[in-house]
């Protein structure tokens, strides 16, 4: 299964090590940009099995994020159950939403399927606003606050969610290596001539989008914990989804370090913008998915490769205009 | 009732549309997903608020204002952004919109800050009755302006120069070009027409409730849904799509759960795309 170097494992382990002994050298501020770096992070390689991987741009991937969520909240609040059942339930009850949904909806191609994943989001927003005996409508849900102190809890968030960060990125790995990795890009690539070749497109996009999902929920699930409170405006909001498409755009969809540093890069900015310009920061934001758009459509190793040269990166705009 | 109930979905149903009008307009036309365009009926609203609000306009009137100034806008973004994305496909582009969406949202939020605002006309809450069916002024208004807009889109792309050239450059972009079509530019029309039509739009919106800069996510959801319901970058396909939508939410809001009108048009949207993924007029 493993084909890489000698020397890029040493690397994987030693980023791994560092990641892990991370919570001990800085404190609070940082350690939630870290968390929150990691949460996008993980958010951008669940889309890619789908988007990047299969080339089935699923805007509404969020959907499974609000699941996960609720799911955890729900069970926390109303049956008290501990939250990390809470959050692998999530994770579970995502995957067999995007299996229900998948089997209909993946038939559809193109900005058909996009459009049907945002509506699936609206809709599962909207009967969570809907349906208050269950979810409290908009007024959000309150999470059971930790017995934990506010360190310890903090180091618990980050260390769960690196976890299942390093989870979805070996999942990741192994899919890009063995055979599902191949049919999805021989789907991405043309998907009636895979079908040809006898591979089982169903089947396959359906596992992707399950995949997904189960990722998208663990993060929602663990996103209500940590924050200990949740509203469908939040946990639903397109917006998530949207950021990490532009990072899975950034760093390279379809490949596996790719959303990571997508994420990496891109939630760092976003951060720095927010710390900076508190009123506007939103507004600088759009702006810079309009330059990554513009000038770096194909991700940002690109600008190394052509190694910073403006003349390049304005050839990307003369390729794809009319 | 039911008749009421009828009136009042084909009423709002009108407005909505205009809502897709114009975003179906440039999606079919270039293959662009659009999503300024809510937030362009939102600035409509605003220069509907703002014409009140200072020469107390009324927001009727305000709407050539509101169509010629978005015309602009809509033209200047086609030409200096978004063609520049239109050959990479079109999740390229909608990031794209959806980033300049975000700016101009920001933009109005700084100019007028997140206050819900309304345009409340002196005759804003009376109505009259025909038969036990009553129906305000302003919607009648509404509806009527709604149908004098979607014809004149009509006759615009069928009977004039320029709207055979865009007709044409949906066609094939290409063939249009060797025709001697000026692409770049018919596009750059194409936008600004959709982006008068959501002005005009937001006029209108303006009379029925409060908005906030906020709105664009609200309205492109439902243009979404009347493009999938009524068939793409047709303008029949806009008015069944919008009048089958507006008449689903009533009646569903109706029949069963006042809290569920806003459900029910994206349960639409997901059954029609499975079963129906051309529209309910489409063809296969």
């Amino acid at each position: 299964m493993v084909q890489e170097s000698k020397k890029t494992i040493i690397a994987f382990f030693l980023i791994c090590l560092g990641l892990t002994l991370f919570p001990f050298l800085i404190g609070g501020y940082w350690l939630r940009v870290a968390t929150g770096i990691m949460m996008f992070a993980t958010i951008t390689l669940a889309l890619n099995f789908i988007a990047g991987f299969a080339g089935y741009a699923a805007f509404g991937n969020v959907v499974f994020m609000g699941i996960g969520a609720y799911t955890t909240a729900i069970l926390m609040v109303k049956a008290g159950i501990p939250w990390w059942i809470g959050i692998v339930a999530g994770g579970l009850l995502s995957s067999l939403y995007a299996v229900l949904l998948g089997l209909p909806i993946l038939r559809l191609r193109g900005h058909y399927f996009a459009i049907a994943t945002l509506g699936v989001n609206e809709a599962t927003k909207q009967f969570t606003l809907i349906y208050r005996d269950l979810t409290e409508g908009g007024m959000g849900i309150t999470l059971p606050l930790t017995s934990l102190s506010i360190s310890a809890f903090n180091n618990l968030v980050y260390f769960i969610m690196f976890a299942i960060l390093l989870a979805c990125f070996l999942t990741s790995y192994v899919v890009s290596k063995n055979r599902v990795g191949y049919a999805l890009r021989a789907i991405r690539a043309n998907e009636d001539a895979a079908q040809m070749s006898g591979i089982r497109t169903t089947y396959y996009k359906v596992l992707a989008w399950a995949l997904s999902a189960f990722f998208t929920g663990l993060v929602g699930g663990l996103y209500a914990y940590w924050f200990t409170f949740i509203e469908p405006a939040n946990v639903f909001d397109i917006m998530i989804a949207v950021k990490a498409f532009v990072m899975m755009l950034l760093g390279g969809g379809g490949t596996v370090l790719g959303p990571v540093l997508g994420a990496a890069v891109l939630e760092l900015i976003s951060e720095l913008v927010w710390g900076e310009f508190l009123r506007v920061h939103m507004l600088i934001f759009g702006a810079i998915i309009v330059l990554v758009i513009l000038f770096l459509p194909s991700g940002m190793m690109e600008l190394f490769r052509k190694r910073y040269s403006l003349s390049a990166l304005l050839s990307n705009l003369k390729e794809r205009s009319i | 009732m039911i008749i009421q109930v009828l009136v009042n979905g084909i009423i709002l149903g009108s407005l909505y549309a205009v809502v897709a009008l114009g975003f179906s307009l440039v999606w079919g036309v270039m293959d662009v997903i659009n999503i300024v365009h809510g937030t362009m009926i939102v600035m409509g609203a605003y220069i509907a608020f703002l014409l009140f609000q200072t020469i107390n306009l009324d927001p009727f009137l305000s709407i050539p204002v509101a169509a010629f100034v978005l015309f602009f806008f809509g033209f200047y973004l086609q030409r200096y952004l978004v063609n520049f994305v239109v050959r990479a496909g079109v999740f390229i582009s909608l990031i794209l919109t959806f980033g300049m969406d975000q700016v101009v949202i920001n933009l109005l939020l700084v100019i007028f800050t997140g206050d819900y605002r309304s345009v409340t006309t002196s005759y804003a809450g009376s109505n009259f009755e025909i038969g036990g069916v009553v129906i305000p002024y302003v919607r009648l208004a509404i509806f009527l302006i709604s149908i004098l807009l979607t014809v004149a889109l009509y006759l615009y792309t069928t009977r004039t120069k320029i709207g055979n050239a865009i007709r044409a450059t949906a066609l094939n972009r290409d063939a249009a070009r060797i025709c001697g079509v000026n692409v770049p530019r018919i596009y750059g029309i194409t936008m600004g027409i959709s982006a008068a039509l959501a002005g005009a739009c937001g006029c209108m919106y303006a009379t029925l409730q409060t908005f906030t800069p906020f709105d664009g996510g609200y309205l492109i959801g439902k243009a979404f849904v009347i493009c999938v319901l009524g068939g793409l970058g047709t303008v029949m396909g806009a008015i069944v799509g919008g009048i089958a939508l507006g008449v689903a939410e009533t009646l569903g809001a109706t029949l069963f759960d006042p809290r569920a009108q806003e459900i029910f048009g994206f349960i639409i949207l997901v059954l029609v795309l499975i079963f129906r993924p051309k529209g309910i007029m489409g063809t296969k």
